[in-house]
């Protein structure tokens, strides 16, 4: 891929950008800032004018075709519907201290704090498991929980 | 100070009404500036149903606003002249440009024989048909898209070539003009000249990394107040040494064209440059006679057919030499036709010549302003007109290119 760079007196700078097939992007940075963007379909065809953006609207445009483009939001503005609270998944393999009993003997709840809301087994998901429900190898534990209560879940987990 | 800051104000709302006008018609302003002089200037109309439509006079302020206007212009000229382009580009730029010139020019000088002018009269006349003004061709250049086109190249080159001929034709006929005449006193004033202008030069090529750091202010202010005085005196100085200030204004602006002030310098001092230029082709038509246009409306006829056709010619030459396809070496050589604000400025060269040095042109000082204008006036509107139908040109033109 070429870029072509020129000056233009009066005006600003010219760069050409290649796309695939001969046609080119032609971008026009006029010296106060603003920018006309052109499409060329192949070397023969005249230029088309598709937009012009101020400089700051340029910029923003950039950054979102760059991919790093993100909106700031101030923090009294976000609304997590579960205050404080984080959703994590915690696989049980063969050697976990907990296979085999149920959730209200696993102590989950009770040494860490966070609630069991739902297992996975294999295809089949447990929403809402009750207190006897048993744990078996493979499972996988779908747990509520604020970050430092999912921080000790996995301790408990291995016993 | 009532009446001179009321003139002024009917100056500058005649302006802004007239640019609104030329706006509204896709025209170019200069045209708009020059006429809506003529009518608020002191020669005929003079009146329009009873009411005096002398109300500006051609005073003191405006011809100094007009003077701050040639060195604008040309600093600016300075200013977006790209040495590095031309060095990049220069064996097809000096083609374009050359044949630019030599069609033109020497259109323009067979124009002058044939209508029985002496030969300092010809030079003049032949500047005032070659040059194609920068402002309209780039102007056009953008509403019509052509910029991010092929034919953008040589119109673009060739501008760039008549930029630097013209800062040495202005010196040399500035030298010739304003001096006292003879052959020897003309070369001597020449070589006085190109010997400040070439210091000028020189100095402006090895002043850049000075220029990069003295002009580098915090204050938007401060660095407008510095670069238009540093400007206006050495360009002041040229003039008191009967030296063209335009030139050397050009070279002040080539001085600031390789540092990172360009930017700046196109956002702070161009509406500066705005005004003074508006005033100065206000000024050349509040100095404009339209009485004496039948005078040389027959000049003026051949001129205007004559150098319409050979810029075509030219420009299209110029297409070609960069490879182009007929139609688009057509629309370089209409892009070319609009001529304008140095068409003037050689015109205005010439009137400020008069009672200074030898009064060889003191005759001819009314015919080449009243010429220069009606010139400019047709060309400009002609050539935008032109830029504005092309496809119909370019389809009746193209398929007589062959090759």
């Amino acid at each position: 891929m070429t870029i072509y760079e020129a000056e233009v007196p009066g005006v600003g700078h010219k760069f050409e950008m290649e796309l695939d097939g001969g046609e080119r992007l032609v971008v026009i940075i006029h010296h106060d800032g603003k920018r006309d963007v052109y499409r060329r379909p192949d070397p023969d065809a005249d230029s088309e004018q598709l937009f012009s953006l101020s400089s700051k609207q340029a910029r923003q445009l950039g950054s979102i075709l760059e991919g790093a483009y993100f909106q700031p939001v101030a923090l009294d503005d976000v609304k997590v519907p579960l205050g404080d609270a984080i959703i994590e998944w915690y696989a049980v393999d063969d050697s976990s201290a907990v296979v085999g009993d149920t959730l209200a003997e696993s102590g989950i709840r009770e040494g860490t704090g966070v609630s069991v809301i739902a297992i996975q087994r294999g295809e089949e998901t447990i929403p809402n498991p009750d207190p006897d429900e048993r744990i078996a190898a493979g499972d996988t534990l779908v747990a509520l929980g604020t970050r430092a209560e999912q921080q000790t879940v996995e301790e408990t987990l291995e016993g | 100070m009532a009446a001179a800051l009321l003139e002024i104000g009917i100056a500058l709302v005649a302006l802004a009404l007239a640019g609104l006008a030329a706006n509204r018609l896709s025209l170019s302003v200069i045209p708009a500036y020059i006429v809506v002089g003529i009518l608020v200037g002191p020669n005929p109309p003079t009146e329009l149903f009873g009411v005096s439509l002398r109300l500006v006079a051609y005073g003191e302020f405006v011809q100094l606003a007009a003077e701050l206007g040639i060195v604008a212009l040309l600093f600016f000229l300075g200013l977006e002249f790209s040495v590095g382009q031309l060095l990049a580009d220069r064996r097809r730029i000096a083609a374009a440009g050359g044949v630019d010139f030599l069609l033109n020019f020497g259109v323009g000088v067979a124009i002058g024989v044939a209508f029985g002018r002496t030969p300092l009269e010809t030079v003049l006349l032949a500047g005032i048909v070659y040059i194609s003004s920068s402002a309209i061709v780039t102007k056009s250049l953008i509403e019509r898209g052509w910029i991010a086109n092929p034919e953008a190249e040589p119109v673009l080159g060739t501008l760039v070539f008549e930029d630097l001929l013209i800062a040495v034709y202005l010196a040399l006929v500035a030298a010739v003009v304003s001096g006292a005449g003879g052959l020897t006193g003309a070369a001597v004033d020449v070589a006085r000249a190109f010997a400040f202008l070439g210091g000028l030069a020189v100095v402006a090529w090895y002043a850049t990394d000075w220029v990069e750091r003295a002009f580098d202010l915090a204050s938007d202010e401060l660095f407008l107040l510095h670069v238009l005085g540093v400007t206006t005196l050495i360009a002041g100085a040229a003039l008191a040494l009967g030296i063209s200030e335009a030139v050397a204004a050009f070279f002040v602006g080539t001085a600031f064209s390789q540092t990172s002030h360009v930017e700046r310098i196109e956002h702070v001092v161009a509406p500066v440059r705005d005004l003074f230029a508006a005033f100065f082709f206000f000024a050349i038509g509040l100095q404009t006679d339209v009485t004496l246009l039948p005078a040389v409306g027959s000049l003026l006829a051949v001129a205007v057919v004559v150098t319409t056709a050979s810029k075509l010619v030219s420009g299209t030459v110029a297409g070609r030499l960069y490879d182009l396809t007929p139609m688009r070496s057509l629309r370089t050589g209409l892009a070319l036709v609009p001529r304008g604000e140095f068409s003037l400025i050689i015109a205005a060269l010439v009137v400020a010549s008069v009672g200074t040095g030898s009064d060889a042109l003191a005759d001819f000082a009314p015919v080449v302003t009243a010429f220069a204008v009606g010139y400019v006036l047709v060309m400009s509107v002609l050539g935008t007109v032109l830029i504005q139908s092309a496809d119909t040109v370019t389809d009746r033109l193209a398929p007589l290119i062959t090759r």
